[in-house]
């Protein structure tokens, strides 16, 4: 036992006890404040380390052949300093072979992959999103009919994907949006080296696991 | 609107970071040791450590069962929607019932202490001094926090983390310089022999250490607002079950154990311990931890300026989230037919659950005024005095606290249970230890052998509430059947099964809550499971 004045001592037993005391409360806490990220995260974190190379918008659309995943940051950032509010669509395009209301559960299962990374991002950028799915006949209707109900400013698209080139240098759905939108629109096309924030590889072993 | 589209439907913004969702928990947990720590050293006396030791086992138990069943079901609604998703309709509506008592109290209790905390600072509102002064003070902050709540002015994430963060650092520093220069273990040991309690008297300190954790409920409440529940709230809520542990089992060990940096005196002039500044002082016993902190040497001077004040805010803080927790619980209620459709409806001027709000304050001021009652009356004194034991105040609020919170609890345990047989597939990214592998219903199942620890744990906590609390036997079963008696006779009226539950697709709801959670793996693999289930059950049906 310590004297330090007539009336305070220090014992070995409380000395332990509060070095006891702040180790575990500190340590519960720094556990507490660092859970391994997720997918979606590891998805919004790429977008935010490449954020300088991409573009956003009000309504960022998704589709099977849209692939707007990479200008969802930039949308996020445009929409935080704008103050606007962002809504992430997602069209599901339904063949004239099935009715429209048909179930597609691949489209339907990507459609959430892509509006869950779309809503991480905006919620790390701090900015209120909606989102929303859509089945129609036609992609290019859907987004302008979504566009006009929304009074939007801005269209975003990203790029068509590999392996649906139809003729249109951007790609047919894309080039139609942007010739017939009542609104601006900004496409999102990757160049030579450009990379896909939504890496496919990742997203096929995650799926498959 | 192209063809085969669905409207675009609000939800809530899951924005709640794993600091908020621990504040949440936090300013409704953490101030319960404000309340507590007093009332227990004044029964259990030399055991006070050891009730709290008791009482913390099961709280280890309660909260690891919130854990696992609000990580699994990430929604707002907390133990009745467990309850009732377990064990049905009719014991949901009891356990919400309990948990609707428990906010209520909520309210007062808070409010109450809050003002006593207050009272260090500003001896005028002291309750034996000026019981009239002291009750319309407490009056007017229930009425406050009501008005406030239903014009939606609610305090921030940001305001409740900071507080929270304030507080952690604050018993962090309190109890480090406390064991550091004014603990001694001689004393501490010393204490339990010499002034080891009546079983009575430890029993009435353990039903009373209990209310030192109660809380858990909001983190689950919050469930549905946090980033990642699956992955956030079973850190969050271990932290806070650590966290709180470790503050109730130091707090008592130091009061126990405290060579006092003041001398101390009775009445008499005779030195006393520092716990013996609590018995038969319902003054004391309100600001326990504004005393304990005043005693510890060089750091006492400081915070024995700021600890009255952090401790009335954040005091008053839990006693707001009993306001807007009893709305949102009804609300939940609601949804489910349990409680009618008025507790649910938003007021359109400040689209807030106005009747909701302002039915459950009304309850908080009438439990007040049967708090006060013998304070404020001299005759009601002689009259709880010749029926009650004389419990009044503190005592009857934290009474009514202790039975609310051990009944709810009971059945969370229970639903549990019921929740690991009948919903096997359900992806439980945090599990209880200890569970025994077997099978039901066809179906591989783990019985969790913690809950019936925790049960048989909580449930002699509840007994032991019932044998040494007067007003808590009466009141508490009475609140009870009254619910009960309003659940039959609404149910009856609505055409809605009485005593079975209600229909529900389950497997669809469960899909749909792992989606608006944002757990898109858990909902995949909740898929996978149901397929493969529904394969086997095909196999084996041919």
């Amino acid at each position: 036992m310590i004297s330090i004045s007539s009336d305070v001592h220090v014992t070995v037993a409380g000395a332990l006890v509060a070095l006891l005391i702040a180790g575990l409360v500190g340590a519960t806490l720094w556990w507490m404040l660092h859970p391994p990220e997720s997918y979606v995260m590891r998805i919004a974190a790429a977008a935010e380390r490449n954020l300088e190379r991409i573009v956003g918008s009000l309504i960022v659309a998704f589709s099977p052949e849209i692939d707007s995943a990479h200008v969802m940051a930039l949308a996020a950032k445009l929409a935080r300093g704008e103050r606007s509010e962002l809504l992430a669509l997602y069209v599901i395009e339904v063949p004239y072979t099935l009715p429209p209301d048909a179930e597609m559960s691949v489209e339907e299962r990507s459609a959430l992959d892509a509006l869950g990374a779309a809503e991480t991002i905006a919620n790390k950028n701090n900015v209120a999103i909606r989102t929303e799915t859509i089945k129609a006949r036609s992609t290019k209707q859907a987004v302008l009919d979504v566009a006009k109900r929304e009074k939007a400013n801005l269209i975003i698209l990203g790029s068509y994907r590999e392996g649906k080139y139809s003729g249109a240098p951007l790609g047919r759905v894309i080039e139609e949006i942007a010739a017939d939108a009542k609104c601006d629109v900004l496409i999102g096309v990757e160049g030579k080296h450009g990379t896909l924030l939504v890496d496919e590889s990742a997203q096929s072993t995650s799926q498959e696991a | 609107m192209a063809p085969g589209s669905k409207s675009a439907e609000p939800e809530l913004r899951r924005s709640v970071t794993p600091w908020g969702s621990f504040s949440w928990g936090y300013s409704d947990v953490g101030a319960d040791i404000f309340v507590g720590l007093g009332l227990v050293l004044a029964w259990a006396a030399g055991a006070s450590n050891v009730a709290f030791l008791f009482a913390g086992v099961v709280y280890v138990c309660i909260g690891l069962a919130y854990t696992e069943l609000a990580a699994t079901y990430p929604v707002a609604g907390g133990g009745q929607y467990f309850v009732m998703r377990g064990l049905g309709d009719i014991f949901g509506f009891i356990a919400g019932w309990a948990v609707l008592l428990d906010f209520t109290i909520d309210v007062t209790l808070f409010a109450w202490t809050s003002v006593d905390y207050t009272s260090q600072l500003v001896p005028a509102l002291t309750n034996s001094v000026h019981p009239w002064l002291h009750f319309g003070v407490v009056l007017g902050l229930v009425v406050g926090l009501c008005l406030l709540n239903v014009i939606g002015v609610r305090e921030s994430t940001t305001f409740n983390g900071v507080v929270s963060a304030l507080d952690v650092i604050s018993e962090t520093c309190i109890l480090c310089f406390g064991f550091l220069f004014a603990f001694r273990p001689q004393l501490l040991v010393h204490t339990m022999q010499i002034h080891w309690p009546s079983s009575y008297d430890l029993m009435l300190g353990t039903s009373l250490a209990i209310i030192s954790f109660v809380g858990l409920e909001s983190i689950s409440q919050a469930a549905q607002e946090t980033q990642r529940p699956a992955s956030i709230i079973p850190r969050t809520s271990v932290a806070l079950i650590l966290t709180i542990l470790i503050f109730a089992l130091a707090y008592s060990n130091l009061a126990l154990g405290l060579h006092p940096w003041h001398p101390i005196a009775d009445a008499h002039g005779h030195p006393q311990q520092f716990w013996q500044i609590f018995p038969n002082n319902p003054d004391n016993q309100g600001k326990a931890v504004a005393l304990l902190a005043a005693q510890v040497p060089f750091y006492g001077a400081f915070a024995a300026l700021y600890v009255p004040v952090l401790g009335a805010v954040l005091l008053l803080i839990s006693s707001n989230s009993g306001v807007f927790g009893s709305s949102r619980i009804a609300y939940a209620m609601s949804a489910s037919n349990l409680l009618p459709s008025l507790f649910a409806r938003v007021d359109r001027r400040y689209r807030t659950p106005v009747i909701s709000i302002v039915f459950f304050s009304v309850i908080a001021v009438v439990e007040l005024i049967f708090a006060a009652a013998p304070a404020l009356f001299p005759a009601v004194s002689s009259l709880y005095a010749r029926f009650f034991h004389g419990e009044n105040g503190l005592d009857f609020l934290a009474d009514l606290y202790a039975f609310g919170a051990a009944t709810s609890y009971s059945f969370v345990f229970l639903g549990l249970i019921g929740l690991r047989l009948t919903d096997p597939l359900s992806p439980r990214k945090f599990k209880i230890p200890l569970n025994l592998p077997m099978r039901f219903r066809g179906e591989r199942v783990e019985f969790p052998l913690v809950a019936v620890i925790g049960f048989i744990g909580i449930f002699s906590i509840l007994m032991f509430t019932l044998f040494t609390h007067p007003l808590g036997r009466i009141f508490g079963p009475t609140w009870l059947v009254l619910g009960l008696l309003f659940y039959l006779v609404y149910r009856r009226y609505r055409r809605l099964p009485v005593l079975r539950s209600q229909p529900r697709d389950w497997r669809n709801a469960q899909t749909e809550i792992l989606r608006r959670a944002g757990e898109l793996e858990l909902m995949d693999e909740y898929v996978a499971n149901v397929k493969a289930s529904d394969a086997r059950r095909a196999g084996q049906g041919t």
